[in-house]
């Protein structure tokens, strides 16, 4: 019980605990503060812009509805509230989103707005808007724009970003693809991007940063995903478009055709946000649209390798080094080397293959594993570790350099990397040709553990057939699980449990005579007690005095003490002839006693009469 | 019903102890046949004839050196490391087995798997060896501990005895552990099959983790269909086609 309340106390005690540092976190927040940014500083004639005006510090306000400049119309398209907290300090801000017109051109100044705050009252900044002279919209091009899905499409973009327009078969070229979406949609992406095309790989795409940014007037969230594509043929064709799918929230599609009938599109400019449900998307139902984005496709000029490739170019073509590294440098013949060669640069390095012998004359080579380390996000950039085993068939007093070939597209040409001879020293006879040698193209890592049983100079045969067989079949199962172990477990089970029996028998047998011993030494003690006091009769006196004989009698001899007598006593306490007499002079009395009567003789006892027996027994000792 | 059943099973005793020594017998002259095969050989008759007296459970480590001399010649350096491991699981002292396994692990280049430091150090015995060193200190502790309980004087030899059985039980329970699920355990399996590729994905097409010569060590962790999840030489992990493995322990 007082755990269970202990327990709900410290939960009280946490409840309260945060509930107050969140208090105290809100009232440490900042002061008000009002800011006001356009979304372009720069609009033309007919064009709208956004003005937001952000509340810092505040969970409601008083904002106008309409701004009065002249040559632009200003109106309030929304309001939403915002709640950020960083570092356990939580901000609430009141964002109100203006959507400006502009009627004439010219250099306008949205002046100062105050926004009241209950009895305080914040100012935003005095922002300046320069309108183009230009044309205005046709009402034809509105209106072709007035159908939903076109609206839907106006809230998120593609983009497929090729800086490289010529490069050689193989050669990888960053690529970027940068899907934008209107913030105020709450988009979602569904599916993609997928890059259409054929004729170049791709490497996997990797998500690389997330910016808002603002584009002709409009304020996107823009996600840039970063790849690289290599050509696989020579020629010019198109990479892309870049495909993908976005869920975006827009009002609900009306079933009338409007133009200027839409309450909130102020401006009639067909623009999607003009729509209360963006400043309040709860406060009428919206309608979430599957949008397809899909980006203009690139050109891409691709160059042919030069013919003249060296013998043991695997593909590789960009910007490479080479290092290489062998262990142990002293071994037997058939001893297996570990090389470690690591190619590092920038190119495409899924056709990099690990640097061959330049002469693999007298070595056996097992296939080689490889990782790789990549130093960028899409794996153009890295470094490439080979292990290669190779084990000598003859003596040899350096490993052969390593080659490895690649096409430079800087360069324009190839470029054969060689290592040095590394010096190694291998002992011992020629060992025999491996009769199996898996050597499976793609086969990653062999085990040093091969070959671990040194090969001797000459090929060896095995040994001779054995014509004798066991009386009895052998068994795989180990002895732990057969019948016959736990069988045989009976056995000692069987004489530990007799131990055992015998044991408590014999303890529970001393344990019997060890009670009567007690017995009998309480009732001797009882005795003597009784004799001390004095207070018994002649008869019950003797009795008692030959009943405390015979009780330390039994004890002296473990032996019953009924079957005590004078003599026996006498033996048992080794007493002199005085004594024996005195004993034997003792139980005739108590006999006397026991059988003539109470009245035979006095009916008290002297007190030498009791100090002599009492000394008699006390006497009594082994 | 007692006396009934005891009857039977005295006459099922009786027609045993008669059967027995006619399948040895049989047994025997099938393994005379096999070894006249080998020598005329005529290795293919004489790996049926050996296969046949495994299949009946008629189980020895000469029997299994013996099929594995045949698969030898024949040129199956799979199954013939396969059956003298086999035969070095029954007898781990067959001298025999042990270098013709070295001698064909030479010629296949097969895999080891190598075992851990643990393993090596209690090498110097067999899992039956430590079964019984268990039991007999079990037993002794046991016998110590009765005594101790039972006895008027607490006795300083006894409890020594007591603890030192006990830590002997304890280590050797430990070591038939290491050694039951260890690289030389129940769980070894030998690579019989050609090209055999250990994968990391139940499919063929999925990339190679090692290539593992016929008569290469495996141990297997568990089993998936047509696949082996095994522990592989150097420390590697990977599928393995089951048709191309089999395991030592029958």
């Amino acid at each position: 019980m007082n755990g269970t309340r202990r327990r709900r106390t410290a939960w009280r005690v946490l409840l309260v605990g945060t509930l107050g540092f969140f208090v105290v976190v809100c009232a440490f927040a900042d002061s008000p503060s009002a800011t006001a940014v356009l979304s372009n500083s720069e609009a033309a004639v007919g064009e709208t812009v956004q003005l937001q005006i952000r509340v810092t510090g505040a969970r409601s306000a008083d904002a106008p509805e309409k701004i009065a400049v002249d040559g632009l119309q200003i109106y309030r398209t929304g309001t939403s509230q915002h709640f950020e907290m960083n570092n356990f300090n939580v901000t609430s801000s009141v964002i109100y989103d203006y959507t400006i017109l502009a009627m004439k051109a010219g250099t306008f100044k949205i002046p100062p707005q105050t926004i009241r705050l209950g009895g305080n009252a914040v100012h935003t900044p005095e922002l300046t808007l320069n309108v183009a002279d230009s044309p205005g919209r046709s009402s034809s091009s509105r209106s072709n724009r007035d159908a939903q899905p076109e609206s839907a499409n106006q809230l998120v973009f593609a983009e497929l970003v090729v800086p490289k327009k010529v490069a050689f078969v193989g050669e990888m070229v960053p690529a970027e693809i940068r899907l934008g979406f209107d913030p105020r949609a709450h988009p979602e992406l569904a599916d993609g991007p997928e890059i259409a095309g054929q004729g170049f790989t791709t490497q996997k795409l990797q998500q690389a940063q997330q910016n808002l940014e603002t584009i002709n007037g409009r304020t996107y969230d823009v996600i840039t995903f970063k790849t690289a594509i290599a050509a696989t043929r020579a020629g010019r064709f198109e990479i892309g478009p870049v495909k993908a799918k976005a869920r975006v929230s827009v009002p609900r599609r009306q079933t009338t055709q409007r133009s200027r009938s839409r309450p909130f599109d102020l401006f009639n400019l067909d623009d999607p946000f003009s729509d209360p449900f963006f400043a309040d998307p709860f406060g009428r139902l919206a309608e979430r649209r599957e949008v397809e984005m899909e980006s203009e496709p690139a050109t891409f000029d691709v160059k042919p390798l030069p013919p003249d490739a060296p013998p043991n170019f695997s593909g590789a073509v960009g910007n490479f080094a080479v290092t290489t590294e062998a262990k142990p440098k002293r071994v037997q013949v058939g001893d297996p080397i570990t090389v470690t060669s690591t190619v590092s640069g920038r190119g495409n390095f899924d056709r990099v293959n690990a640097p061959a012998l330049e002469d693999d004359q007298g070595w056996h080579k097992y296939p080689s594993s490889s990782k790789f380390k990549q130093d960028d996000e899409v794996g153009i950039s890295g470094a490439k570790t080979f292990e290669t085993v190779i084990s000598p068939n003859e003596k040899k007093q350096a490993l052969p350099p390593l080659v490895f070939s690649y096409f430079d597209p800087v360069k324009e040409k190839y470029v054969t990397l060689r290592s040095d001879a590394t010096p190694i020293s291998v002992e011992g006879g020629a060992a025999p040709a491996p009769a199996v040698v898996a050597s499976q193209p793609g086969a990653a890592t062999l085990a040093t553990a091969a070959a671990s049983a040194k090969p001797s100079p000459k090929p060896q045969d095995i040994l001779y057939q054995l014509t004798e067989r066991p009386k009895a079949a052998q068994s795989f199962t180990p002895l732990y699980a057969q019948p016959l172990f736990w069988t045989a477990q009976f056995v000692p089970l069987f004489a530990l449990l007799g131990l055992i029996s015998w044991k408590a028998t014999q303890a529970r047998r001393e344990n019997r005579e060890a009670q009567r011993i007690a017995a009998l030494q309480h009732e001797a003690a009882e005795l003597m007690r009784k004799l001390r006091r004095g207070d018994s009769s002649p008869q019950e006196y003797f009795s008692q005095a030959s009943r405390a004989v015979r009780v330390k009698t039994a004890l002296a001899r473990n032996i019953d003490p009924n079957a005590v007598d004078a003599e026996t006593a006498a033996t048992a306490f080794d007493l002199d002839e005085n004594e024996r007499t005195q004993l034997r002079r003792l139980f005739e009395r108590s006999d006397e006693l026991r059988y003539s009567g109470a009245h035979n003789g006095a009916e008290t006892i002297s007190p030498e009469s009791r100090r002599e027996v009492l000394d008699l027994l006390e006497s009594l000792r082994t | 019903m007692k006396p009934r059943k005891l009857i039977v099973n005295l006459c099922c005793a009786i027609t045993y102890s008669f059967l027995i020594p006619s399948v040895f017998a049989q047994s025997d002259a099938q393994f005379a046949k096999a070894n006249q095969e080998y020598a005329d050989r005529n290795f293919q008759e004489a790996i049926d004839d050996y296969d046949q007296l495994v299949r009946s459970g008629q189980w020895s480590a000469n029997l299994f050196y013996d099929l594995g001399n045949a698969y030898f010649r024949a040129g199956d350096f799979g199954h013939a490391i396969l059956n003298y491991e086999r035969a070095l699981a029954l007898d781990r002292h067959h001298p025999e087995a042990d270098a013709n396994l070295r001698i064909v692990r030479d010629e296949a280049r097969a895999l080891e798997l190598t075992p851990t430091l643990v393993e090596r150090y209690l090498k110097f015995a067999n899992v039956n060896q430590f079964t019984i060193a268990a039991a007999i200190a079990i037993w002794v502790a046991a016998f110590c501990i009765v005594a101790l309980i039972f006895a008027r004087r607490r006795s300083g030899a006894a409890i020594t005895l007591s603890i030192v059985s006990l830590s002997i039980f304890a280590g050797a329970v430990f070591a038939i552990y290491e050694l039951d699920n260890g690289s030389n355990g129940r769980a070894l399996a030998i690579v019989t099959g050609m090209n055999v590729q250990a994968r990391v994905a139940t499919a063929d097409n999925a990339n190679s983790v090692l290539a593992l010569p016929p008569g290469s060590e495996i141990r297997v962790l568990s089993n998936r269909g047509d696949w082996i999840y095994a522990a592989l030489p150097n420390s590697l992990r990977g599928w393995v086609p089951a048709k191309s493995a089999e395991a030592v322990r029958l």
